[in-house]
């Protein structure tokens, strides 16, 4: 099959295109499961082939996917079509930014292939996991696990041959009851890094266990909860709502193609601009945040991106200036060109398609925040007077610029003068994106900090399901209005 | 192309009766193409042929189930996916519930949704449309993005009870044309929805831009003061809550599971105003409707409020199932709501500024990244985009910086509904997510909610 690519690559080539890549999927499985209220609702596994193929010609871009691998020059054919026809309407001609012609495997780091573990198995886990989080008080409760495993081989007209075999863990646990007012309540938890690989092995039954106690706990106490007060106060998120914070105001304003348009039919701008780099004061000397794609065992960690440039790890806010971006060789080009001078030194290696039938764009690798010095948790409560402590993520919406932002969360903790005191519900906070960064006053230190995995970014037409990670630290914000 | 697909469902039935199994299959296929624009250059142009095969099995109370990208040649992989399927279900957890498995009691085939001028639309025909709708109105500083969506869908099933078969052909195509201002970062939009080839007009499109364009290149901007509006939502911000009503307001497996803001005891009781009036109606093509179901069902049109009065959950099979309800034909891939009209006659954009107002109205066309914040209370949050624009009671308008609306849909479309349009519009509500799915709602073009509230307020666009 590579042969019949790399023949093709050059038909297409000798036709006129300036570029061609091919992205062959030999397979691609997944195993989903999720028991709710004690009945398997899912036993799934999908299994899937094909191959996807871009095309650059006169500075437009054309693709083309088929399952069918009976006659792949047809899709070479067709993505050369696309490519033709998109040529007739170019303002900026597409160019790509240097890259070496790469030849090079990528594993994931997996000791036990959870493809190879009995279904019987997976079942047993998620039962006994049911009936841990049976409780009173609880309603609702689910357990779920997803398995991914997927070989890509990339091959394209500049001499690259890259393979990776990815292998993906996702899971968690999910109770919500009511109150007495009838008002629901939930709690999740979900697998995140554990240790240095993601197969089978990270499904700790031990580990899912104590959560399993904790969630219950927490809703209950929810439940019983006073409703959360509409004012202002300092805000401390703890890793369960911290790493959406960073995912929304952070890593999708922060996506090149966000910031030169290349989304507004859809998922939006950001309010960013090219002479933003460099300049603006995003967040407070506390701030520094990474695109870091070379993190162990994480989800944002692919080796080697879909244009075929390795991955990397690179500065997006440098003690609160903005200084980069998540980039592709495409987008870095044009930024440069349009900023008429050099904002971007190549490509930073985020350019990622979620399948094979579709075409890979911006994503966010691990977008991390750094460790700060600002102590413990118990350190940071300590040192704040009216505060609130918010974790978990329940409902999440952003402006189209990510110039602003409304999170509700799951739990939350009054804080007065150094303690927390009680619980309250149905918490909410709401702020403008660079006023909030800006009123970053505590980084938590090493201890809080955890990488947390994403297993649902959207983006993209055709619609895109990528999957990344955040690490994060507590952080606090002072001046939030809570509670709308 | 029909015989064959149904031929291989037939093949397959009798493959898995041969080996004892109890199996559905469900057959999905698409055509799609995608012509997306930004910055004024067509930025990508996709085409993607896919074959999907969804194998359930059953073995008393335990199911599984069994998703393969594939084509219609690959008989043996198909067949393995069965026997797959056919092994994992015996390791299955048995439900508490007895599932039903469709047993289709007639075949049922339904082409008429197919339009061969659609699918046949060349990359030239599709630019022509695309040109036609903005021409003229693209400059350095304004920015053209969008998409020409269009493609097949075919849907077929088929289950080892039975040897009868359904089978649904659609076309379908979704348009957005957005213009964006380059510096000063605002953006209007506009876009249709297309069931046949004839469906397409840009002439709406271009009068819907050209007329906020002049709004949003003459008029002064404002970032309004947070508090109490009297809102018109356009069709499409109408048609995302009437979306989202669609998934915590009428589902009875979600009030079930405790995420739905209404319950039984509403049943009969008015709940909203009188003017709203939602139906599930499979008979409206610009709904790319089922009519059946996945159990075969035959669908009919089916009343969920009438003037504000609740008339009942829908219930899909293994919610039914597992709630010992009863199925109402709503096992399918997506509904056909259509919210009635009403009768305010307010057809364009035009006609609504032109109207005379006693007092200020926030016009909001979008709600962009629309989440729930408490499903018990349908409480939701959104900010306005693409276009909104205050128009004074003294007749002039204003363009306000983009805001946010929290509120509980209870409220928005309950008493403090003022008025709807008369005219309705199918709102294309695609996404492109996994498998093909066309699907839109049906829509009054207008509707006005006095006093609700703006929680926040951006300074600049």
């Amino acid at each position: 099959m590579r042969d019949q690519i790399k023949q093709q690559i050059e038909r297409i080539k000798g036709m006129g295109a300036t570029y061609v890549d091919c992205r062959w999927y030999p397979f691609e499985e997944t195993n989903s499961l999720l028991m709710w209220n004690g009945n398997l609702k899912d036993a799934s596994a999908s299994r899937e082939s094909g191959l996807g193929i871009r095309v650059l010609y006169k500075g437009a871009w054309g693709f083309a996917a088929s399952s069918d691998m009976s006659d792949i020059a047809a899709v070479f054919d067709k993505a050369f079509d696309n490519a033709r026809s998109a040529a007739e309407r170019v303002t900026f001609p597409v160019r790509l930014a240097e890259k070496d012609a790469i030849q090079a495997v990528f594993t994931s780091p997996c000791k036990v292939n959870p493809f190879e573990v009995p279904l019987a198995d997976k079942v047993a886990f998620l039962k006994a996991m049911d009936e841990k989080l049976n409780q009173k008080g609880v309603e609702q409760r689910t357990a779920d696990l997803t398995f991914m495993r997927k070989q890509i081989v990339f091959l394209d007209s500049e001499g690259s041959e890259i393979e990776k075999l990815i292998t993906e863990v996702f899971g968690g646990l999910r109770v919500s009851g009511r109150d007495e007012q009838g008002m629901s309540h939930e709690r999740k938890f979900r697998l995140n890094q554990r240790g240095n690989s993601r197969g089978w092995e990270s499904i700790d039954a031990g580990f899912f266990s104590q959560n399993a106690e904790r969630i219950v706990k927490e809703m209950n106490e929810t439940r019983a909860a006073e409703p959360c007060p509409k004012e202002d106060r300092s805000v401390i998120l703890l890793p369960g709502i911290m790493y959406l914070q960073t995912h929304e105001t952070i890593g999708h304003a922060l996506e090149l193609d966000r910031i030169l348009g290349y989304e507004l039919a859809f998922a939006g701008g950001s309010f960013v601009t090219l002479k933003d780099f460099g300049t603006l004061r995003y967040g407070s000397e506390k701030l520094t945040a990474r695109a870091d794609a070379t993190l162990t065992n994480s989800p944002g960690s692919f080796g080697y991106d879909d244009d075929g440039v390795p991955a990397q790890d690179n500065l997006l806010i440098d003690k609160g200036i903005l200084v980069g971006a998540i980039t592709g060789r495409q987008m870095v080009e044009e930024a440069n060109a349009k900023a008429r001078k050099q904002i971007f030194d190549g490509s930073s290696g985020a350019n990622r398609a979620t399948t094979f039938y579709r075409v890979p764009i911006e994503r966010m690798t691990n977008i991390n925040i750094d460790p700060g010095t600002d102590g413990t948790l118990e350190d940071i409560v300590r040192n704040t007077e009216r505060g609130i402590v918010m974790d978990g993520d329940k409902s999440w919406s952003i402006g189209s610029n990510r110039e602003q932002f409304h999170f509700a969360t799951e739990v939350a903790w009054l804080v007065e003068d150094g303690r927390m005191t009680k619980m309250v519900k149905n918490p909410t906070y709401k702020g403008d994106t660079v006023k909030f960064w800006n009123s970053l006053s505590a980084v938590g230190d090493r201890s809080t900090w955890e990488v947390r995995y994403v297993d649902n970014c959207g983006k993209g037409q055709p619609n895109q399901i990528m999957q990344l990670g955040h690490g994060i630290p507590v952080c606090r914000f002072d001046n939030v209005r809570i509670g709308e | 192309m029909k015989d064959r697909i149904l031929q291989t469902l037939a093949n397959l039935r009798k493959y898995a009766l041969e080996k004892g199994y109890v199996i559905s299959l469900l057959y999905h296929e698409e055509d799609s193409a995608l012509m997306r624009f930004a910055n004024s250059a067509i930025s990508l142009n996709t085409s993607e042929h896919l074959v999907r095969l969804s194998i359930t099995a059953y073995s008393g109370r335990k199911q599984a189930s069994y998703d393969l990208i594939t084509d219609l040649a690959k008989l043996d992989e198909m067949k393995k996916g069965i026997d797959t399927v056919a092994e994992m279900v015996e390791h299955a957890m048995p439900l508490t519930y007895d599932p039903t498995i469709p047993a289709y009691a007639e075949t049922f085939v339904d082409e008429s949704n197919f339009d061969a001028g659609l699918t046949g639309m060349s990359n030239e025909e599709k630019l022509a449309f695309y040109n036609k709708s903005v021409e003229g109105l693209e400059t350095e500083d304004l920015k053209l993005s969008g998409i020409f969506n269009c493609g097949v869908n075919t849907i077929a099933a088929i289950a080892t009870p039975s040897e009868h078969t359904l089978y649904f052909t659609t076309t379908d195509a979704q348009i957005t044309t957005v213009l964006a201002h380059a510096t000063e970062k605002w953006e209007i939009s506009s876009g249709g929805s297309a069931q046949r080839k004839t469906d397409l007009d840009p002439a709406p499109i271009h009068q819907d831009l050209s007329f906020l364009l002049e709004r949003f290149q003459t008029e002064p901007r404002q970032q309004l003061p947070t508090g109490t509006y009297d809102i018109v939502f356009g069709a499409t911000a109408i048609g995302q809550m009437v979306g989202f009503m669609n998934w915590i307001g009428i589902s009875g497996g979600m009030w079930k599971r405790g995420f739905s803001f209404m319950s039984e005891e509403k049943v009969g009781q008015k709940v909203f105003s009188d003017k709203f009036t939602l139906v599930d109606d499979p008979t409206r093509r610009e709904t790319f409707p089922f009519q059946r179901d996945l159990m075969g069902m035959v669908r009919k049109p089916f009343p969920l409020f009438t003037q504000g009065v609740f008339e009942g959950f829908t219930w899909t099979q293994d919610d039914a199932d597992e709630f010992d309800a009863k199925p109402t034909g709503h096992t399918v891939l997506h509904r056909s709501l259509v919210l009635d009209g009403g009768n305010r006659d307010v057809a364009s954009l035009q006609d609504l500024v032109g109207m005379p107002r006693e007092n200020d109205l926030l016009y909001i066309p979008y709600l962009h990244y629309m989440n729930i914040v408490n499903p018990s209370k349908g409480v939701i949050t959104a900010s306005s985009r693409f276009g909104a624009l205050l128009l004074k009671q003294n007749g002039s308008v204003v363009v306000p910086f983009n805001v946010r609306i929290t509120q509980s849909l209870l409220d928005i479309f309950g008493d403090k509904v003022a008025w709807m349009s008369k005219q309705t519009v199918p709102h294309n509500s695609s996404a492109s997510y996994g498998a093909r799915n066309p699907t839109a709602v049906i829509v009054p073009a207008f509707m006005r909610v006095n006093g609700l509230e703006i929680s926040h307020s951006n300074p600049s666009f």
